[in-house]
């Protein structure tokens, strides 16, 4: 069915303001919110949930969530499921990856998800 | 018959350190992870060590990942292997409607002529050609390096192999030692109808110093240690279909426990002694076996030379590093590989650095998340396997002077065979029980 560039939009739920995605492929090197992203070239696509729904964009979607998602989808420390978070980046620190310790803070700050992207969803 | 010898002959005594902690789990927590995590271990690692002994080997090619393969072009890449085997048993068999190539009877070795290897690392995975890689003698889990270039088919043609080699020996104080034996044996299976209580019964007398004149007994007298390898039990599986047990074939399950604490007694009243679990012992099924419970031992276990250990096993006895399995690891090996005996497999093992590369994918192995505990950092000076067809061993010489002892122990219940090795010059000689003769 045919659907006018207008109408796409009651389709595509739109990102918020604050979030930029570009800004991560275009530079080398990344800002230190976007450290978590240095090596990965999968930039987290947003997410389509149809209207109708409730639009929980504080809990899933705020700024610290996408940070740790770029964390969990990033493969030099190694798969994400079954291992939670903060686990994640402690065996990535023992192992001399050098994880960036924004990620660190945030874990530790609380008020975040501890488990991985895909867990429970897997 | 003299009653009372002038002197009474002291038995020769070594230091003995446990390293064991590596292959302890009870510090870990299952939080529902896979085996993707000790895979990523293992291949960080490996690579990391492999990395560092590239540029020795052929420095002016690039390292890349197999993402950032180009055709044509020369370089190194490093990650694992794995070989798709065409009889390799899979779950999905059962379920598929077509007939399956594998036969209904159980090859005991799963090798193909169409096996092909892959390498793999967090990037991607790229099949392997050309003759430089035999799949016969890789299996799935080694992690190497390779030199190669990529195809126009999409594959990778090698060119030349890295493996990790020996690992670093730690140099041994070269005090002029005397004559100390440690005595191996294995697979008493001790309640199975083939063991023979005599035979065993003599190894305890001979090791005790029960047996001969004071000629034999102070050869004896220099026995410092004795281990025990596996398979020391085995129960009859007609006792272990699940259903309840009568109360009379309930002593039958207790009583090959009865008769093994017995004679480990004496033996633990007289020298120390480590036990091994095996595959057919009360232990759990994947590596790494935890030790056997010492309430199976209420007579051995009250003395502090008994000692129920790991499996894989590691331990240092006057600063010599020895280490050994109970044989599950090299019956996979020769499961899904071949070579000419079963001590090129020990060799293997040692030359990829790892104890058991089948696991987790053929072999039992608990899922570690942060570390893969049958990595070999540190090359042991006596590498020994129990539960063999025979009794081999071969002196292993190492590029950067390492010195190994291989040792494969073999079944005492169908043998009669013990192992005995000199501490002081690494030499090995079978002790032999019974009518029998080993090979």
């Amino acid at each position: 069915m045919a659907t006018t560039s207008k109408n796409m939009n009651v389709f595509y739920r739109q990102k918020k303001n604050g979030t930029t995605s570009t800004g991560k492929k275009s530079t080398k090197s990344p800002s230190p919110k976007h450290a978590a992203t240095f090596g990965s070239e999968i930039t987290q696509p947003p997410a389509l949930v149809s209207h109708g729904g409730s639009l929980d964009l504080k809990d899933d979607f705020d700024e610290q969530e996408q940070v740790l998602r770029q964390f969990d989808m990033n493969m030099a420390y190694g798969p994400c499921m079954g291992i939670t978070r903060l686990d994640r980046w402690e065996r990535a620190q023992r192992m001399g990856l050098n994880p960036p310790k924004e990620i660190e803070s945030l874990l530790k700050g609380g008020k975040v998800k501890l488990e991985s992207l895909f867990d429970g969803r897997v | 018959m003299e009653v009372d010898s002038q002197e009474q002959l002291q038995r020769k005594q070594s230091t003995y350190l446990s390293l064991d902690e590596n292959f302890e789990i009870q510090k870990e927590v299952y939080r529902g992870q896979q085996y993707s995590q000790i895979y990523f271990a293992r291949l960080h690692m490996m690579r990391t060590l492999l990395y560092s002994l590239v540029p020795n080997w052929k420095s002016h090619l690039p390292v890349c990942t197999v993402l950032e393969l180009e055709e044509g072009k020369e370089c190194i890449i490093v990650g694992t292997l794995y070989k798709h085997m065409k009889l390799k048993p899979c779950i999905l068999d059962e379920y598929s409607k077509e007939r399956s190539v594998a036969p209904l009877i159980k090859p005991h070795n799963f090798m193909h002529q169409d096996d092909y290897l892959v390498l793999e690392d967090e990037s991607g995975r790229v099949k392997l050609g050309g003759t430089k890689l035999s799949p016969s003698v890789y299996v799935t889990g080694v992690v190497v390096a390779l030199h190669g270039k990529e195809t126009s088919a999409g594959a990778f043609f090698v060119e030349d192999v890295l493996e990790a080699g020996l690992p670093p020996q730690i140099e041994r104080p070269l005090k002029s030692r005397e004559d100390k034996y440690v005595v191996f044996v294995s697979g008493l299976s001790i309640g199975s109808s083939s063991s023979n209580p005599l035979q065993f019964q003599l190894l305890v007398d001979h090791i005790t110093g029960h047996l001969g004149d004071e000629e034999e007994q102070g050869l004896a007298a220099e026995i410092v240690h004795l281990v025990i390898v596996g398979n020391s039990v085995e129960i009859s599986h007609g006792l272990l279909n699940g259903q309840n047990l009568a109360s009379k074939d309930q002593s039958r399950l207790s009583e090959p426990f009865k008769e093994l604490d017995i004679l480990l007694t004496q033996i633990a009243a007289s020298l120390p002694l480590d036990i091994m679990p095996g595959s057919s012992d009360p232990a759990n099924f994947a590596l790494p076996q935890q030790p056997l419970n010492r309430c199976l031992f209420p007579g051995s276990a009250t003395y502090n030379t008994f000692r129920s250990c790991t499996n894989p096993h590691c331990f240092e006895l006057d600063s010599i590093r020895f280490l050994g399995t109970s044989g599950q690891n090299i019956d996979d090996l020769t499961k899904y590989s071949e070579a000419k005996d079963k001590l090129d497999f020990l060799e293997r093992t040692l030359r990829w650095r790892h104890l058991a590369p089948t696991a987790p994918n053929t072999l039992g192995c608990y899922p570690f998340t942060d570390r893969d505990p049958f990595l070999i950092d540190s090359c042991p000076d006596v590498y020994f396997v129990g539960n063999q067809e025979k009794y081999e061993t071969r002196l292993l010489k190492g590029l950067e002077g390492q010195l190994v002892r291989l040792i494969c122990i073999p079944r005492f219940c169908e043998t009669g065979v013990a192992v005995v090795l000199n501490m002081r010059n690494l030499e090995c000689h079978a002790l032999t029980f019974g009518t029998q003769i080993s090979s």
